[in-house]
């Protein structure tokens, strides 16, 4: 009797889950049969009033059944689950071409790039990066650089002048001066910053430029030292192997002073525009310290000597980023100036 | 300077490497060329040639000339243009396949006729400058043109002579040649045609060391006419242009020599002796350039009794300059000061050849040399000229430089590669240094006297000499071995890097601003010129004065680029120049100067420019501070940072920016550096939660949120973590004249956990100060 009830319950309650449409009517099912006063509930309440032997047999059946329900129930809500999970990530669908809101990095000026790697480089090697002011004396700028007031190289040095009797730095050469009168010998320095030169301005003259200088004292420095560093700075620049030649050059604050050229890297030594047709482009002036030079910082000529260069940072920018306006460099122009 | 190849190689015996090749060597070895150019191809071409017969062309200014051109052109036909074509004439001719000007002439038809070659001026073949009419000459047709061929010309960079007087001539020039290629060098000075006897005039020299040599040569029945055209091609090559044949000759031995000379008429100079004296006070001068100047004692000047005829070793005087009338000649060949020249030549804007030569510290050897090479050069460009009297010389010889040691050892050590002593001798002798072996491996140099006026002096002079004609390409790099150091580290360098990366990853570009101001970019700022430093030799106005402050720049660039963009964000960090008293050098103050365009309404760009400033100055405060002129009234601040004043946030001044609106974060770096980054410190995290609460205030419209805050803070007691401003809000229930200010207050102790009465108690205490201080609260 309870056995034919039951069987008759099971499949109604199997016919009521596979007919929910949705998780409620799905809920209502499993509270009408599964729930606590629901049907299976009620039928193991009645149970108590079967006799014992009966009551196992029954109880197992109960179960059974139970258990079966239970397991379509479950298997019917994890799809309406899944199908829900499913609606909502579709429904959640993002335009991923969309441009993404918020401001972007800005960008460094190249010349800060090219000093930050040249710095980086001579660091590397022991050097100290010094700095000295953009107002000079004319004593640091000219005097102490064996440039005496009647020299002639003071008009290849076209010069402002200002109050005081001092001058824009026309190199970052007295900065040589400073760091032996700060430091003493031995020394290794660069000095990296901004020069100043009394021209006009077209697409390859600037009033206003950088430069690097160089310095190191030490004893018994030779040329051939000063070419190793000169040659591992170029190819620290270039990235890559490069052909470089010395010849004479006159710079006062040096002797002997030198031009290094490197083999043009665009035309590699033929000739072209970029060269002047003359497959070198003169790039690092450089030289053995002259001993007034080293007299004037306060270093001991016959003890200590050593070698200099100055490198054209903005000349070197040029032609790492193949740049055909100095102008632009000092035009604060965002749309060049975001480029780097 | 320019040298002719042509006459390098008349001062050298023994084959030369070809123009190309011979400029390589001199850039290699000496000094710099800046190129070397074909001069006067047409030369190798040009034949004279007699003109026959001249046809006018009708419609036409040219004629049409039949032209003997000699036995291998023959006669020919060709159209010319010049109005002294005429028949019987005698002229250079220059056939087709000739160059001139970079083109290669070819049979052409011109109005109308065929003109197979052409008849040449003057200029055309760069003989002298002369276009008035074809070339006129004496000599049998089909010959060669005589003295004249082709040539080339080397540049060579006047900044590379600079220490070089000898190189400021032929003869020094060819000197460096033939010790680099083993050429001998020939001098073109005969020393035995200088006179003997006595001097037609007395020198009187002043100071000797404004002129350590005076030396002169008399000359009468002299013919001022025109040069020899081989003459006139030579100053041609090297950029002179022919005057007359006695001022060519004075040219010709400066390039040659790099002797300055200068030639007086002698029947225009007063008495018989020449004073090298200082000019007096006032002394009127007229120069042969037809300027009048005024002269000072500081000018060096040449005189007879009546008063000063050159201003020395710069440029002759107008009273005493030879014309075609002149017979008698007083040829000067002296040795000037280099000092002295050189700043009078600046002062009066008066760069002349002698000027430049003279500057670079001449050799008083060469003024007797000079004259001789005069005497040879006149007998041929003056035929029938003759010495009056014995050469005048007036020279008090400067002691001569001491030998320099040089020890083999040192000299290799600085080259940094070996090198026999031999060979050394070798270099320095081939270059006319006197070498002795005082000790075996030491020399003695003795310097030649055209370069001891004041480029070779000590031994370092001597390696270069070595180290440039061994060639310092057979030096190879080598690592120095020496003690590793730790290098000093530049902090605020690092630092001003540090902050360039953090500002451009908040979206600000990097700009480089001029250091320079303009006196009517500073007014718009306020800025008197009196703050600044000016520049006293500025180019234009723009470059006046000296930037104290960034703004003028930054400022430039927001309306530059507002012409392109709307909203963008830039930096520059660079040193603002004050001025300090006397004459010590200006204050450099290294500054960040961030700024903001936008087209909205500003606010949201000024909030982030704060932000900016806390990213680099953790906590620090804006207060409102009264604006600048170049600032919106309304929305400028201080900041401060850790107790000292940093920098300011503010918007420009809308008279400032008509694109839009921006917003400026000027930070004075010198004082961050000083503060250094804010000091850290663990403090052991708090073991008992926190708690907080919300709290609203009724406040009026322009209530200071931090003000408020701060309130909130000192009545809300030590265990008080934060105080943090949620929102604002304004409107319905609230009056018009009020806003509400939202806190977020959050407090915990360090050694238990907040109890509700000690949390009501410090809530109260809030509310108890807030009302205290005459303030609502909000729900
Ligand atoms: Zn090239």
């Amino acid at each position: 009797m309870i056995e034919s009830t039951l069987s008759e319950l099971e499949s109604r309650a199997a016919a009521s889950i596979d007919a929910a449409a949705t998780p409620d009517s799905l809920e209502t099912a499993r509270v009408e049969f599964l729930g606590r006063k629901g049907a299976l509930a009620s039928i193991g309440k009645d149970m108590g009033k079967l006799p014992p032997e009966q009551r196992a047999v029954v109880g197992k059946m109960l179960n059974a059944v139970k258990q079966s329900l239970e397991s379509q129930f479950d298997s019917k809500k994890a799809a309406f689950d899944k199908a829900a999970l499913d609606s909502r990530l579709a429904a959640e669908w993002l335009d991923v071409t969309r441009p993404a809101p918020g401001v972007r990095p800005g960008s460094l000026h190249p010349l800060t790039l090219i000093q930050r790697e040249l710095e980086d480089y001579f660091t590397s090697l022991g050097f100290a990066v010094v700095d000295g002011p953009e107002v000079e004396t004319e004593w640091h700028n000219f005097d102490a650089l064996n440039i005496p007031a009647t020299h002639p190289a003071r008009d290849a040095q076209d010069t402002f002048w200002v109050e005081g009797g001092h001058v824009l730095r026309t190199h970052t050469s007295p900065v040589q001066v400073r760091a032996m009168e700060k430091f003493g010998a031995p020394l290794r320095i660069i000095a990296p910053g901004r020069v100043f030169r009394n021209e006009e301005v077209d697409a390859s003259h600037e009033h206003t430029f950088y430069q690097l200088e160089g310095m190191m004292i030490d004893r018994d420095v030779s040329i051939a030292h000063m070419l190793y560093f000169m040659k591992g700075l170029l190819e620290a620049i270039f990235s890559r192997e490069v052909t470089v030649r010395l010849r004479p050059g006159f710079f006062p604050f040096v002797e002997p002073g030198f031009e290094l050229d490197i083999q043009c890297l665009i035309c590699g030594g033929p000739g072209c525009p970029v060269c002047k047709q003359s497959g070198w482009v003169e790039l690092l002036p450089c030289g053995l310290v002259h001993p007034n030079v080293l007299r004037a910082g306060g270093i001991d000529p016959d003890q200590w000597n050593g070698f200099a260069f100055g490198l054209g940072l903005t000349r070197l920018v040029m032609m790492r980023y193949a740049i055909d306006d100095i102008r632009h460099l000092a035009s604060g122009d965002l749309r060049f100036l975001r480029q780097f | 300077m320019k040298f002719s190849y042509n006459w390098l190689s008349e001062l050298l015996d023994g084959a030369l490497p070809g123009p190309a090749e011979l400029t390589r060597l001199i850039t290699m070895k000496t000094a710099e060329c800046e190129g070397v150019e074909a001069f006067a191809p047409a030369l190798a071409h040009a034949v004279a040639a007699r003109v026959l017969e001249v046809t006018p062309i009708e419609g036409s200014h040219n004629v049409q000339a039949r032209i003997d051109a000699g036995p291998v052109h023959g006669v020919k036909q060709v159209v010319c243009g010049a109005p002294n074509c005429r028949a019987g004439l005698v002229t250079a001719y220059l056939p087709a396949g000739a160059e001139i000007d970079g083109r290669v002439i070819s049979k052409v038809t011109i109005s109308g006729v065929e003109s197979d070659g052409m008849l040449a001026s003057a200029a055309e073949l760069s003989i002298n400058r002369d276009h008035s009419g074809i070339l006129e000459i004496d000599i049998e047709p089909g010959s060669p043109l005589p003295g004249l061929a082709a040539d080339h010309v080397i540049e060579v960079d006047n900044k590379s002579l600079t220490h070089r007087p000898d190189l400021w001539g032929h003869y020094g020039l060819a000197r460096e040649i033939a010790a680099i290629t083993g050429a001998k060098l020939k001098d073109p000075v005969k020393a035995s045609l200088l006179p003997a006897g006595e001097p037609l005039y007395a020198v009187e020299i002043e100071d000797h060391s404004l002129s350590p040599r005076y030396s002169a040569l008399v000359f009468e029945n002299v013919t001022v006419q025109p040069s020899p055209l081989w003459l006139q091609a030579r100053l041609e090559a090297a950029g002179m242009n022919a005057i007359n044949n006695i001022v060519d000759v004075t040219n010709y031995i400066g390039a040659e020599l790099a002797e300055p000379m200068h030639a007086f008429d002698a029947d225009k100079l007063q008495g018989n002796t020449i004073y090298v004296r200082r000019a007096k006070s006032g002394e009127p001068y007229d120069a042969l350039n037809g300027e009048s100047y005024t002269l000072e004692p500081r000018h060096l000047v040449i005189a007879d009794s009546g008063g000063a005829i050159a201003l020395a070793g710069v440029i002759g005087g107008a009273g005493s300059a030879i014309n075609s009338e002149t017979t008698r000649i007083v040829l000067e060949s002296a040795n000037f000061d280099a000092a002295c020249i050189r700043k009078t030549s600046a002062e009066m804007k008066l760069r002349t050849d002698a000027s430049m030569r003279f500057e670079k510290a001449q050799d008083p050897k060469n003024t007797v040399r000079a004259l001789a090479r005069a005497i040879a050069l006149f007998e041929i460009v003056s035929p029938g000229i003759r010495l009056h009297g014995g050469m005048i010389d007036n020279f008090k010889a400067p002691p001569a430089p001491a030998p320099i040691t040089l020890p083999m050892e040192w000299l290799i050590r600085k080259l940094g590669r070996p090198i026999e002593a031999a060979e050394v001798r070798a270099i320095l002798e081939s270059l006319e240094f006197g070498v002795a072996e005082s000790a075996p491996g030491v020399f003695e140099v003795t310097v030649p006297s055209w370069r001891a006026t004041k480029d070779v002096t000590i031994k370092d002079d001597l390696l270069e000499e070595v180290g440039r004609m061994v060639g310092y390409s057979s030096i190879p790099p080598e690592p120095p071995l020496k003690p590793v150091q730790r290098p000093w580290v530049n902090h605020e360098r690092l630092f001003h890097h540090d902050l360039r990366q953090k500002v451009a990853a908040q979206g600000f570009t990097e700009t480089y601003n001029y250091s320079f101001v303009s006196e009517a970019m500073a007014a718009r700022f306020g800025f008197t010129p009196d703050q600044h430093v000016h520049v006293l030799n500025p180019i234009s106005v723009e470059q006046s004065l000296m930037r104290i402050s960034l703004l003028p720049g930054i400022h430039r660039n927001i309306v530059d680029n507002a012409r392109y963009s709307d909203e963008f964000r830039l930096f520059e960090i660079g040193n603002e120049i004050h001025k300090r008293q006397s004459n010590e050098l200006p204050h450099e103050v290294p500054h960040l100067m961030a700024a903001i365009h936008t087209k909205a309404d500003g606010s949201a760009a000024y909030y982030e420019l704060k932000r900016l400033a806390e990213c680099l100055m953790p906590g620090c405060e804006a207060a409102p501070a009264s604006s600048l002129g170049y600032e919106h009234s309304a929305r400028a601040a201080a900041i401060t940072w850790r107790g000292r004043e940093a920098g300011r946030i503010f918007e420009l001044h809308p008279s400032l920016v008509e694109s839009g609106r921006a917003s400026v974060l000027d930070a004075n770096l010198a004082v961050l550096f000083e503060l250094g980054p804010a000091p850290k410190r663990y403090q052991p995290l708090r073991r008992f939660p926190s708690s907080s609460f919300d709290l609203s205030v009724v406040a009026g419209l322009r209530e200071l949120t931090g003000d408020l805050g701060g309130r909130i803070r000192a009545a809300a007691g030590a265990n008080c973590d934060s105080v943090e401003f949620l929102y604002s809000y304004q409107g319905h229930p609230l009056p018009d004249d009020k806003q509400s200010l939202s806190y977020r207050i959050t407090v915990s102790a360090p050694d238990h956990t907040l109890s509700n009465e000690e949390l009501t108690g410090i809530r109260a205490a809030i509310i108890e100060a807030l009302k205290a201080a005459g303030y609502e609260l909000r729900g």
